[in-house]
């Protein structure tokens, strides 16, 4: 009932999703449609069932869901170890982003259950019966678990997530004192999964213009960073009705970050900046 | 070509560039929302210990100078936080040309409907 | 739409990419719920405070007006919506003071987010059901 970090998986399952139709308000081409249900395999004692969010783009068809039954005792316990058992024992064109397997770079961002999370750090046994794994949230998908993410990431080029100097180059380092730099601390962990913003209904909404829990997280990193000069432009650039303010602390961000970070709280700082700058 | 666009992704991120503007609207909706808070909570508790009483107990009590202040207050306070929240509400889910002609349509109906209660306050207030 | 097919511009043009299911399979969480709970129950006021303003109005016409005007408060849909309207309130003014502590950049923790949200939500049942029993009892109304 509490939840005191984001792994915490909630035990509360009688509401998986929300009491709404399957394709509700969905375009035609994102309708997803009946897959088909991969047998399970002969021998295994303990099998789990998976439906897996699957699209095809050279086939033609609408996205479809299937049914797979993975043998837990022959692949690791990581949801990530599932989907490479599939891969490799049950259906070789299943297409997903991974890289380091541990979490630390963010390829394998996916909702799986009804929450995003890294596939990589996410265990088997925390899924339901009745396990579901969709892409992020709310992004064009390019095949199977492989959301496009140009948008967002050009949202994160927007902010301009570099250091701002006018000050002349100084000799050797930059200095920063240890408090300065715990400034940073909780925001320079970022690994640009995207979990939140595609876990954020007003990004749903108004992802077009809103920047999201991620970029603004990154926004706040390089306004609290005290070796940078632009303090003033980077708020230029982020007070707007939209750009900032499409944010109304819903707080799925925070809930659902893999690295456990605060993008609610980053968001809640930029925007008591802004008015203190004001009065 | 089927591209609707061949804008770069930074240029459709960026879009008209930042409006530098936005505070005043969040601002006035926490200020509205803070002097509601005691404002709401009176008009709560005095209509709670008037329950069951008749019309002329009624008139009377709104004839009490702080009560006819603060049922002022709270309208004024209540239609404009009204305003402001519906105004966020409409421009988070109406993305069409009609979103400027409904939150132009909301905004008037509050502060009409604020002139109208206050009137009707003063009316009782003022009334023999 | 952002980024719908290819993004070469020289093959043969394509379908759109499908995007994926946001809302038909995101978890519902306390986070979110109680975020779209504050706004419902906001729109929810905002209709009555129309009520309220043709309370005070048929007040202000003069007794026989008010007398309509209370009739219809007191049927059963009136206390009814009136019930709903207290809920709401108090749902409203809980959630409200929430975001207030928000504001200030206190209380992110996610811990410190599910114990105001689970308060917010019990001091709301309290709430109504202390205001709606002692009305009852001021009203002089006997079980």
């Amino acid at each position: 009932m509490i939840i005191e970090s984001s792994d915490q998986v909630s035990r509360l399952s009688w509401l998986k999703r929300f009491p709404i139709p399957r394709n509700f308000k969905v375009t035609p081409e994102s309708r997803i449609e009946r897959g088909r249900t991969w047998p399970a395999p002969a021998d295994a004692k303990r099998v789990k069932a998976f439906e897996i969010y699957r699209y095809d783009p050279d086939s033609g068809g609408n996205p479809r869901l299937d049914k797979f039954h993975v043998d837990v005792d022959d692949c690791g316990p990581m949801v990530l170890d599932a989907l490479f058992w599939i891969k490799n024992k049950v259906d070789s064109t299943l297409t997903f982003r991974r890289s380091c397997r541990e979490g630390v770079c963010g390829s394998c961002a996916m909702n799986m259950d009804g929450t995003n999370w890294l596939a990589c750090t996410r265990f088997i046994s925390d899924l339901g019966t009745n396990a579901t794994i969709y892409p992020l949230a709310n992004m064009r998908i390019i095949k199977d678990l492989v959301p496009d993410l140009t948008h967002v990431f050009a949202q994160y080029a927007a902010i301009e997530p570099w250091l701002y100097s006018k000050t002349p180059e100084p000799e050797k380092e930059r200095l920063q004192s240890p408090e300065e730099r715990s400034q940073l601390d909780g925001y320079y962990e970022c690994i640009l999964c995207f979990c939140c913003t595609s876990g954020c209904p007003s990004h749903w909404w108004n992802g077009n213009r809103f920047l999201g829990p991620a970029v603004l997280l990154q926004a706040w990193r390089w306004l609290t960073d005290s070796r940078d000069e632009a303090k003033g432009e980077r708020l230029d650039a982020l007070e707007d009705p939209f750009r900032l303010y499409r944010c109304h602390t819903i707080l799925n961000c925070t809930r659902t970050c893999p690295k456990g970070l605060n993008p609610g709280k980053a968001i809640a700082e930029i925007k008591k900046a802004i008015v203190e700058r004001e009065k | 070509m089927t591209r609707e666009s061949f804008r770069s992704p930074l240029a459709r991120a960026l879009g008209l560039g930042a409006a530098k503007s936005g505070v005043q609207h969040w601002w006035a909706e926490r200020l509205t929302a803070v002097a509601l808070v005691p404002l709401c909570l009176w008009f709560a508790a005095s209509i709670i210990a008037h329950a069951g009483s008749d019309y002329a107990v009624f008139i009377a009590w709104i004839r009490t100078p702080l009560a006819t202040s603060c049922m002022i207050l709270l309208l004024i306070a209540l239609f404009h936080h009204s305003a402001l929240g519906l105004q966020v509400v409409i421009e988070d889910y109406v993305h069409s040309g009609v979103k400027f002609v409904a939150v132009i349509a909301v905004r008037l109906c509050c502060y009409g409907l604020a002139v109208v209660g206050i009137i009707a306050i003063v009316r009782i207030a003022l009334g023999g | 739409m952002i980024n719908n097919g290819t993004t070469d511009g020289n093959s043969t043009p394509t379908r759109p990419r499908p995007l994926s299911p946001n809302i038909q399979i995101y978890r519902p969480q306390l986070t979110s719920v109680l975020s779209i709970a504050n706004r419902v129950t906001g729109l929810i006021l905002s209709l009555g405070a129309v009520g309220l303003v043709v309370w005070l109005s048929a007040a202000a016409a003069g007794p026989q007006t008010y007398r309509v005007v209370q009739d219809v408060i007191e049927s059963w849909a009136g206390q009814f919506a009136l019930f709903g309207c207290t809920f709401a309130f108090f749902l409203h003014l809980c959630g409200g003071i929430r975001h207030l502590v928000w504001d200030t950049v206190h209380g992110f923790e996610l811990r410190s987010i599910y114990i105001s949200g689970w308060t917010v939500v019990a001091a709301s049942i309290v709430l109504s059901a202390a205001a709606w029993t002692i009305s009852l009892f001021v009203a002089g109304w006997h079980p």
